[in-house]
């Protein structure tokens, strides 16, 4: 089996005891490391939530304004081989299966520029002939020609891919370690490619290694112990942060939301849970940007925007040609909690004080980056 | 003071109070912020220019303002070749001899590269820009840009957003006694008195973005920022009194003198 490297390791900082004092002097900790996140993280601190909000929040205006930006998921393919336990798109389950064309892509490209979105995640599942490297080269080059800002969220590749990728006007890219725990990460991958755990971890650097700017990281949240894995998170974060010092890094919170095939998470975050991982990894990580998608419900939404959360998905659709089509003919890859559409949503963040932010890259900018060490 | 106007190449302001544009709950608080604040010069990133959508877009709503003129900024550029793309691209739209040349390779903290900075003001010079270059407060690096013609420095007094005020302000100094081009402190700032004591130090102005949009009432602290930059300049013509450690009674090591002859 494999084991957590070293410098992933959060044992020294885990089921540590914490009193109050410690999570107060945590909340306002000048410079923030593991042992603070810890704190943050603890259930003292679940005595301390509306203190570390008001923190949160704070930080957060103060790096980020009263701004939220804005981006949405396109899904290309949902064709997958993968064994993941918890996903409604694995290979053993009932599904519709397609990818677009080219044509179909444009149709979608359409629709999503007609609702002024400038930036973009293009999905796929794990690597199959429908939805290969130069498949999904040819989709960034097609995306790119609407929208300034082209991302993916697809399987680990090789360096020299993700180069392709970037020369074809790619930004960046998205990979979630979904766990950190080696043994859960074992039993949660059945088969394929995906069980290279080690080769998982290393993906955003190999991303960031091949000319991509921005590496999105998180933890599938429900899998294993939520404190272990937001732990490692961080630690993953600042290793990036630290050796691609030109890049940027983003976190998610994607939280395991009911689905096809009907996987029940062993280790459930609930709402309050959450909110203190949001909380505690904002405080800890004040310049990076923190993402919330449409899994969450209405209400966790409204409430986390700007207090944390600086960048949320809005009208997202995880059907293939969701966008252009009201058909059921793909099966989506989970179900989304807040399908409110966009101006209902912007009229919720204007009410807040928060102005949402479309466009905040410019295609003037697009091109492979060079990481370049003298 | 009415004609004590700031001229930056051959462009003058009347207000020495330069805004940013990011950051605000909403283009209307923006608006009103850049009237309150007196400003006359504004700048905006290109990659906040959405031609696509007009709510979208901060560059539209600004360009209608009779009495603020605008500065592209680069903001989003890693490095030099960006930065000149943005710079052309920016003057393209907005017609501006200006720009504020920032680049900044770390997206979390933001703080400036000073060799692709020098590298892309050459080009940006030849090419006839008024260049602005956000730099940080290192005095050599501050000569240099003035040497090879930019149009005024602007160095940080803190980092982006930190709000920590003159962090930087013995470097500050230097600069400002050696330029021979007006300084503009950039970023950093949280208080009006920090803009006076920038003014005081004998700035020639200075530029706000986070402390304004973040404050509770935008506007009110635009116009706050702008009777501290006033009073600043005010206090800096009318020449501050020296200073002195203590108030010294007697001369223990001279004293022996008054004994003689």
């Amino acid at each position: 089996m494999k084991t957590l490297p070293d410098w992933l390791n959060p044992e020294p900082w885990l089921n540590r005891e914490f009193t109050a004092a410690d999570v107060q002097r945590a909340i306002y900790a000048d410079a923030p490391n593991e042992k603070t996140l810890a704190a943050l993280l603890s259930p003292t601190a679940g005595e301390f939530l509306e203190l570390m909000a008001q923190r949160a929040q704070s930080i957060t205006r103060r790096h980020f304004g009263r701004t939220i930006s804005l981006y949405t998921p396109l899904y290309l393919s949902n064709f997958c081989n993968g064994g993941c336990r918890y996903c409604g798109l694995a290979a053993d389950r009932r599904a519709q299966r397609t990818a677009l064309s080219q044509e179909q892509l444009r149709h979608e490209m359409d629709a999503i520029q007609k609702m002024h979105f400038e930036e973009l995640i293009l999905l796929t599942g794990e690597r199959v002939p429908e939805a290969d490297v130069p498949y999904l080269c040819d989709c960034v080059a097609v995306a790119a020609e609407y929208i300034a800002n082209v991302t993916i969220e697809v399987f680990p590749m090789a360096e020299a891919e993700y180069r392709q990728l970037a020369d074809a006007g790619c930004t960046g890219v998205t990979i979630y370690q979904e766990t950190y725990d080696p043994v859960v990460y074992e039993q949660m991958h059945r088969w394929g490619a995906k069980r290279d755990y080690l080769g998982r971890i290393d993906a955003p650097d190999r991303a960031l290694r091949g000319g991509l700017r921005t590496a999105g990281i998180g933890a599938l949240l429900g899998l294993a112990d939520p404190r272990f894995d937001i732990l490692c998170l961080y630690r993953h974060a600042k290793h990036l942060l630290k050796t691609y010092w030109q890049a940027g890094v983003s976190i998610s919170f994607p939280r395991i939301r009911p689905q096809l095939g009907g996987f029940q998470p062993e280790h459930p975050v609930d709402e309050r849970m959450l909110a203190q991982i949001i909380f505690a990894l904002r405080i800890c990580l004040p310049e990076v940007p923190l993402v919330l998608s449409t899994r969450e419900p209405q209400r966790v939404r409204d409430g986390l925007a700007g207090v944390g959360i600086s960048k949320m998905s809005v009208a997202s659709k995880t059907t293939v040609g969701g966008y252009s089509t009201d058909s059921e003919e793909s099966t989506e890859q989970f179900e989304i909690s807040d399908d409110r559409d966009i101006p209902t949503f912007c009229a919720m963040l204007r009410a807040k004080g928060l102005e949402p932010v479309f466009k905040n890259w410019d295609s003037a900018y697009r091109g492979a980056a060079h990481y370049e060490k003298a | 003071m009415k004609n004590d106007l700031l001229k930056i190449g051959d462009q003058e302001l009347g207000s020495r109070l330069f805004l940013g544009t990011g950051k605000f709950s909403s283009t209307a608080a923006m608006i009103e912020a850049v009237k309150a604040s007196g400003t006359e010069l504004v700048t905006v990133a290109l990659r906040r220019f959405n031609r696509a959508q007009a709510e979208d877009d901060l560059y539209g709503p600004l360009s209608e303002l009779k009495t603020v003129r605008l500065m592209p900024n680069t903001s989003g550029a890693m490095n030099a070749k960006e930065a000149i793309r943005a710079a052309l691209l920016g003057r393209e739209l907005s017609k501006s001899p200006f720009v504020k040349l920032e680049i900044h390779p770390n997206p979390h903290h933001l703080l400036p590269d000073p060799i692709e900075t020098y590298e892309a003001a050459i080009e940006l010079v030849k090419q006839d820009f008024l260049v602005l270059p956000y730099i940080p407060a290192d005095p050599v690096l501050a000569k240099r840009l003035e040497d090879i013609g930019c149009a005024a420095v602007m160095p940080l007094g803190a980092a982006i957003g930190t709000g920590k005020g003159l962090a930087t302000a013995e470097m500050i100094k230097i600069i400002v006694r050696d330029a021979d081009i007006p300084v503009v402190v950039d970023a950093g700032l949280r208080a009006p008195s920090e803009a006076a004591a920038a003014l005081e130090m004998g700035c020639s102005a200075v530029l706000v973005n986070s402390a304004i949009a973040a404050a509770e009432q935008p506007a009110a602290m635009g116009a706050a920022f702008k009777a501290g930059v006033e009073a600043g300049r005010a206090a800096y013509l009318a020449g501050l009194m020296p200073t002195s450690e203590t108030a010294v009674a007697s001369s223990p090591l001279t004293s022996f003198l008054s004994g003689s002859d």
